[in-house]
């Protein structure tokens, strides 16, 4: 088991990251920008450990634990000594090679470099670093320690040993790795955007109601949440960027983005994050009953 | 014979060097030499306490991130010029390991072979909170110690004996063969060691009376034994039936569970944690999981610690009852652990209103004999009432011991 890592910003993604990596006993040393940043996350963590004590998954003693593994830190210079480095910061090409160029530099050419994108690419990345077979893609789902699935991305020249590592991590911190070669969407994106824009393509030709597409799905297919709802959570903004980014890169007409997405993005409804998506949602993000 | 007792947690290992052989066991001269304990190990500075007869206690709080270099940490302290007792490691003549569930593949402490090391790894399924530690210590130590014998003793061994119609649970027969779903029983060690104490306390063999023994600690069980043998037990397939522990529930409804989850949407896992760690005295009092802050918070009136302690005694008297039933009367009633032997209130709440069946506490002895051995029911009682503190180190070593001379 991998005794230390490191993780590189704590946005939603990198903040669940450092959280099931320390509850898994692993010590983290997370990177932010600034002091106040780097308190700010603490604090965000504390508050979801604190909601799993409430829904008596946690325990205080577990939550004094756990916080005690954290260490947040302002310069890379403070990852040296962790083996394996993940990159959890905007997933933007500007930002992401930045980072990529800076922790190349300052740390020791055996560790493990790893990149949280969903979209760009691994090879590219890694094109950017004296250590190309010592990079690998793993994309969390999001919410990251509710989510047991990590998907290990393969770039043109990652090293099986490194790709060995990158599933051991994943096994360590309690997430069954599959292992997927670069490419647009990988598996978990490419199949469930098609699925999410088909459904919006159902209530624009008004063959179904949205909320009778979701109790389509919840209930004939099992689905935790219906297709809809889930767009509405992940961000009708988000869905639009995603499918016109496999749209772009692989020019199949079965990605073309929804009309009615795009005529919704452009309302403003997007989603859980401004109240108003396929449906209503209150502060805390929960769906309002329909009257 | 040296044995080193060694009993691996998650987090933490126990070891306790006891001077012993066939003859000290007879004799009861067996003497402990040195004990400690590490905890916290993985996490930013472990706890090492540590003190071996004679010489200055040991107290440090090093960084051990790993079993192996704690168990390597425990011989190099006995053997430490300053601190330990020890010349060489080579003095150790045994290893006797704690190993929690022995599943229904041990009825009785083990030489570890390669044979009982395979089974003892497939009980992990039964116990994968715990036996894998134990796994993982054996492993180690026998790396350490490659020319000793090592014995396995389980906690689930000494209620081998319960009867079918104990042990089964009321479910579709089908659980059972598949998942081994049925109540295998806890604390055995510690309920075999007040067996055994119990015949020098009443001065007859085993064989000669009926004992109820209560092991009212962090976790908390209780066994019906006769004639020397567990014929039941609280605790069931996994630690969470049977009396109200320390954060533990107890016996419950079981569709409660299911009513829950549903309710509040939990998931296995908070499920499982809202039974094991957040009910119980703590979850009732919302106080402490703590008997003795809870005594104390209920002196001071508050109600829920109160109710807490209601309800602990309550279903430890119907339990006792129970047991007392099942043996067609009992000779005996043993209590130990730290609630048991520690705690007059607990105890005397707990017989309240068991004279029907006579169980009676005479309340001067039960708080002049707290903390130490001996009988708490008065003389014309007729079931003997006792504090029995126990040793569940002692024991493991002399199954060692037994075990290496084939004897057991």
């Amino acid at each position: 088991m991998i005794r230390e890592v490191g993780v590189v910003g704590a946005g939603e993604t990198g903040r669940g990251i450092v959280q099931s990596a320390a509850g898994a006993g692993i010590n983290v040393v997370f990177c932010e920008t600034s002091e106040e940043r780097v308190a700010e996350a603490i604090a965000a963590i504390t508050a979801v450990l604190d909601h799993e004590i409430e829904r008596w998954g946690l325990t205080k003693t577990e939550k004094t634990v756990i916080l005690s593994r954290i260490r947040g830190v302002t310069s890379f210079e403070d990852l040296k000594s962790a083996p394996m480095v993940i990159e959890a910061v905007h997933d933007d090409w500007a930002l992401k090679s930045k980072v990529f160029t800076a922790l190349d530099r300052v740390l020791p050419p055996e560790a493990i470099l790893v990149t949280n994108t969903s979209s760009l690419s691994i090879t590219q990345l890694a094109a950017q670093t004296h250590r190309p077979d010592r990079v690998v893609g793993m994309h969390f789902l999001l919410p990251v320690p509710k989510r047991p699935l990590v998907e290990v991305v393969r770039g043109l020249h990652t090293s099986d040993e490194t790709v060995r590592r990158a599933k051991e991590f994943a096994a360590d911190i309690n997430k069954t790795a599959i292992e997927v070669f670069e490419y647009p969407g990988f598996v978990t994106t490419r199949l469930i955007l098609p699925l999410l824009n088909e459904a919006m393509h159902v209530v624009m030709e008004g063959v179904a109601s949205a909320a009778d597409v979701d109790t389509a799905m919840t209930l004939g297919y099992n689905f935790p949440t219906g297709p809809l709802e889930l767009a509405d959570r992940i961000g009708l903004d988000e869905v639009l960027l995603w499918m016109e980014q496999l749209f772009r890169e692989l020019g199949d007409l079965k990605y073309r983005p929804c009309p009615l997405l795009r005529k919704m993005v452009r309302a403003g409804h997007l989603g859980v994050k401004t109240g108003r998506g396929f449906f209503a949602y209150d502060e805390r993000g929960k769906k309002k009953k329909e009257s | 014979m040296l044995v080193l007792v060694l009993n691996c947690g998650s987090s933490s290992v126990k070891f306790q060097l006891i001077q012993t052989s066939p003859e000290a066991i007879e004799a009861g001269t067996e003497k402990k030499l040195a004990r400690g304990n590490i905890e916290k190990i993985g996490m930013t500075t472990a706890i090492v306490s540590f003190q071996a007869e004679g010489k200055p206690p040991v107290k440090e709080t090093p960084v051990i991130l790993e079993h192996r270099v704690a168990i390597e940490r425990v011989l190099t302290l006995l053997t430490d010029p300053q601190v330990g007792i020890l010349k060489s490691r080579n003095e150790i003549g045994a290893v006797g390991h704690r190993v929690v569930h022995g599943g229904e593949k041990f009825s009785k402490s083990q030489v570890i072979t390669e044979e009982v090391y395979r089974q003892i790894v497939e009980c992990c399924e039964l116990a994968p909170l715990h036996n894998p530690h134990n796994v993982r210590g054996y492993e180690i130590a026998h790396e350490l110690l490659p020319d000793v014998p090592h014995v396995a003793v389980f906690d689930t061994a000494f209620h081998q004996t319960m009867p079918e119609y104990a042990y089964i649970y009321g479910l579709p027969m089908v659980v059972y063969r598949r998942h081994g779903i049925r109540r295998y029983g806890f604390h055995g060690t510690s309920h075999r060691y007040l067996t055994w104490r119990m015949q020098k306390l009443l001065n007859k063999p085993a064989s000669e009376f009926n004992l109820i023994t209560c092991h009212l600690g962090n976790g908390c069980s209780i066994t019906a034994v006769e004639r020397g043998k567990s014929v039941d037990t609280s605790m069931g397939f996994t630690p969470l039936e049977g009396l109200i522990m320390g954060t533990r529930s107890g016996d419950l409804d079981p569709a409660v569970v299911l009513h829950i989850m549903a309710k509040e949407e939990l998931t296995l896992h908070e499920a499982n944690t809202m039974l094991n760690k957040h009910s119980g005295l703590i979850g009732v009092s919302g106080v402490s999981n703590d008997m003795r802050e809870l005594v104390k918070e209920s002196q001071k009136g508050n109600k829920a610690a109160r109710l807490a302690i209601d309800l602990f005694c309550y279903r430890l008297k119907k339990y006792i009852a129970a047991y007392y039933g099942v043996l067609n009367g009992a000779d005996a009633l043993a209590f130990t652990g730290g609630i048991g032997e520690n705690s007059p209130l607990i105890r005397s709440l707990s017989c309240a209103g068991l004279d029907c069946i006579g169980i009676q506490i005479d309340p001067e002895r039960n708080e002049k004999l707290n903390g130490s051995e001996g009988r708490i029911s008065p003389d014309d009682g007729k079931v003997g009432v006792y504090i029995v503190p126990t040793d569940e180190e002692m024991m493991i070593a002399r199954d060692t011991v037994h075990a290496v001379a084939g004897k057991l």
